[in-house]
């Protein structure tokens, strides 16, 4: 089913913590909302679950306008980032409560629970109670309860935040396929972009309460719309400097760089992604630096080094070594670089 | 042995132990001495009682059952009908007081009232007026009810244009709780008074409303902070799983309080059992409770010391046996692991 927000809006008094938001997730769709804390997200993943009014604009579930609508009448269900197990029930009454509640007979809800747990590997504890899980077992019974009575859309507020590292990327894996298998449409909120790029068929960025795009990972990885997603999205974060762009030249202090865009801006920002980056010696490359600090990552070496006060991180080979304060040469090829407006933020194209 | 430190981590130095089970146990004794004297006073006869204190039954005086047979078997009918009369009343207005004002407590805790002070101040001229034109202009009081209540809601209503200070639930706690500063001495005689022009003086029904209104603040106040330790996701995950807010509250928040509740109600329950002056002012002879019976004691020929003794035993012994039977649910930490851990 699809889920549509048609210029949905929301302030808390005077603060407008959500601006016109325009979205449609297609039916059996990942898509994730990702943003900082306070850019919006988990209020517009509330206002789809009915748990925060709706300042302005519809919501449409299914083609369903449910903008008015209690949450127990949306059918959709939610996993919290605290779980929110209910501590005197049992995992069976856990997974079993939205069936109880939709008035199903006992034979009913237990074939059901057990093949959910089933699904989830919960088998073994059904007679638990919460206080005797483990995190990640917490967080299946989570999923569990949201799936057991086949929702018309999945909505999950940082549901792997709460677990710990090794934890977060298994859940992930298992989170992705359950969605994929069951085909249920999914809205998925989180601040961890590598969350994002790896579940999401499409990725709704959100910075200060307004949509900065809507596109497939690939897509804002490589093709971001302004400064600030290119620079939120990929870790470590993009290279940028400021510098004034001539006739297709760009000059940044003592250093100017040709490149291909035939035109010329007032204030720009150039950016590069660290791995686009290579080491030359101080004479070939594009800028001239010295280096700042050298980290070995393991199959990598990050490499940050200064130039005119400014700093680039560099992802070199992992045999790279120097000295700190040796100069180096920092090249890129011309078509991997971006320019953006500096008061704006907006991508500017060649 | 070294007296002033301890032998391991976690223990105390055995100078410290001996300082406080001394005072602990000398607290003991001072708590449980009149519970004592209860019982022994209760099987001494009158001339044990006059002639000074005598301690020890058996050695300084041969026991007797005779303030227990009066109570029991020469009293009968009218120990036990007070008896049940408390009963009743406790149980009923305890379970009227937890009910109303847990699901007061809720509402306040969990939804945003925003009353205006203009409007309540309309609705305290409403009464005003209505009790003038009863009293003064002589209106049938059901017409001048009807009618005030009518018109405040009309006023009320036609004011919402008009600027007004806002209160909150804060203010509507305070407000309630502040209903509990006051002694109740100053409202017995109103209520006596109201009860008397309605004909119910005497009744079970004057004893139940008064004691669940005395005690709902008490209830509102003590459940509102229970509810306040409820994560909210809880709630709002019942309520995606389909849930009305009755069933929310019914199957998710109240066994989640359960411990604040037993000891909330323990605490009403004994208060209505234990109330006198009220008692007083409201009842004679059918609805007589047990405080009452035990201070009678003390009426035409003095104090009986040893048929009080037998009342305030049986008066006390459920309250006892209650506490011990609740106590385990009082401390239980049931949220443990209810979100995150």
């Amino acid at each position: 089913m699809t889920i549509e927000l048609e210029k949905v809006a929301k302030s808390f008094g005077p603060v407008k913590v959500l601006h016109e938001l325009d979205l449609k997730v297609k039916p059996g769709e990942f898509l994730v909302l990702l943003g900082a804390s306070g850019s919006g997200k988990t209020t517009a993943l509330r206002m789809v679950a009915g748990l925060e009014t709706v300042s302005s604009g519809r919501i449409l579930i299914g083609g369903r306008d449910v903008t008015e609508t209690l949450p127990k009448n949306r059918d959709v269900a939610m996993v919290f980032q605290s779980y929110a197990l209910y501590p005197h029930k049992t995992v069976f009454d856990n997974i079993g409560y939205p069936l109880k509640v939709r008035g199903l007979d006992k034979g009913q809800i237990a074939a059901r629970v057990k093949e959910v747990a089933e699904q989830v590997q919960l088998q073994a504890f059904l007679d638990r109670y919460p206080r005797q899980l483990s995190g990640g077992q917490k967080q299946r019974v989570a999923l569990a309860r949201a799936i057991v009575r086949r929702p018309v859309a999945f909505l999950m507020d940082e549901p792997l935040s709460n677990l710990d590292a090794k934890l977060r990327g298994h859940m992930r894996a298992e989170l992705k396929h359950m969605q994929q298998e069951l085909g249920i449409t999914t809205l998925y909120v989180t601040h961890d972009q590598v969350e994002a790029m790896t579940l999401a068929h499409r990725i709704a960025l959100l910075e200060g309460g307004k949509l900065q795009q809507l596109d497939a990972p690939a897509m804002i990885y490589n093709d971001p719309a302004n400064l600030f997603v290119a620079q939120f999205i990929g870790s470590p974060p993009m290279n940028v400097v400021t510098g004034e762009l001539t006739e297709g030249k760009f000059s940044a202090r003592s250093q100017a760089i040709n490149t291909k865009f035939r035109r010329s801006h007032k204030k720009t920002v150039l950016g590069v992604r660290p791995e686009d980056c290579s080491i030359t010696n101080a004479e070939n490359g594009k800028f001239r630096a010295n280096i700042y600090a050298t980290e070995l990552i393991g199959d990598h070496v990050l490499v940050t080094a200064k130039t005119d006060g400014e700093l680039l991180t560099i992802k070199a080979n992992k045999n790279f070594s120097a000295p700190m304060g040796a100069t180096i040469g920092v090249d890129f090829p011309e078509d991997r670089l971006f320019l953006f407006d500096a008061e704006t933020g907006v991508r500017l194209r060649a | 042995m070294k007296l002033f430190e301890p032998a391991k981590l976690g223990s105390m130095a055995p100078a410290s132990k001996l300082i406080i089970y001394g005072l602990l146990g000398l607290w003991t004794f001072i708590v449980l001495f009149p519970l004592y004297w209860l019982i022994v006073t209760s099987v001494k006869l009158p001339i044990h009682v006059a002639d000074g204190p005598v301690y020890l039954p058996f050695v300084d005086y041969t026991p007797s059952l005779h303030a227990w047979r009066y109570i029991f078997v020469d009293l009968g009918r009218d120990t036990f009908r007070p008896y049940l009369n408390s009963v009743i009343v406790a149980v009923l207005s305890s379970i009227l007081a937890v009910g109303a004002g847990s699901m007061a407590a809720y509402a306040l805790s969990r939804l945003e009232f925003r009353p205006r002070l203009i409007s309540i101040g309309l609705f305290i001229l409403g009464v005003a007026g209505t009790v003038v034109a009863v009293t003064l202009a002589g209106v049938n009081w059901r017409v001048a009810a009807a009618a005030g209540l009518a018109l405040t809601l009309i006023v009320i209503r036609a004011a919402r244009g008009v600027p007004s200070p806002e209160l909150g639930n804060s203010d509507i706690l305070f407000w309630m709780i502040s209903q509990r500063i006051l002694p109740p001495v100053v409202a017995a005689i109103p209520i006596y008074v109201m009860f008397q022009q309605v004909g119910m003086l005497d009744t079970h029904f004057a004893l139940i409303v008064t004691y669940t209104t005395v005690n709902l603040p008490i209830v509102v106040w003590l459940m509102y902070d229970f509810f306040s330790t409820v994560p909210k996701d809880l709630e709002e995950s019942a309520e995606l799983d389909g849930a009305s807010r009755f069933r929310v509250f019914f199957e998710i928040v109240l066994p989640l309080a359960k411990p604040g509740l037993v000891a909330t109600s323990l605490l009403v329950l004994i208060l209505a059992w234990n109330e006198y002056l009220l008692a007083l002012f409201l009842s004679t002879a059918n609805a007589q409770t047990i405080p009452i019976l035990v201070a009678a004691q003390n009426a035409t020929r003095g104090p009986q010391w040893w048929y009080m003794s037998v009342l305030i035993i049986i008066m006390i012994l459920p309250v006892i046996l209650l506490t011990l039977l609740l106590q385990r649910f009082i401390a239980k930490g049931l949220l443990l692991g209810a979100v995150k851990g």
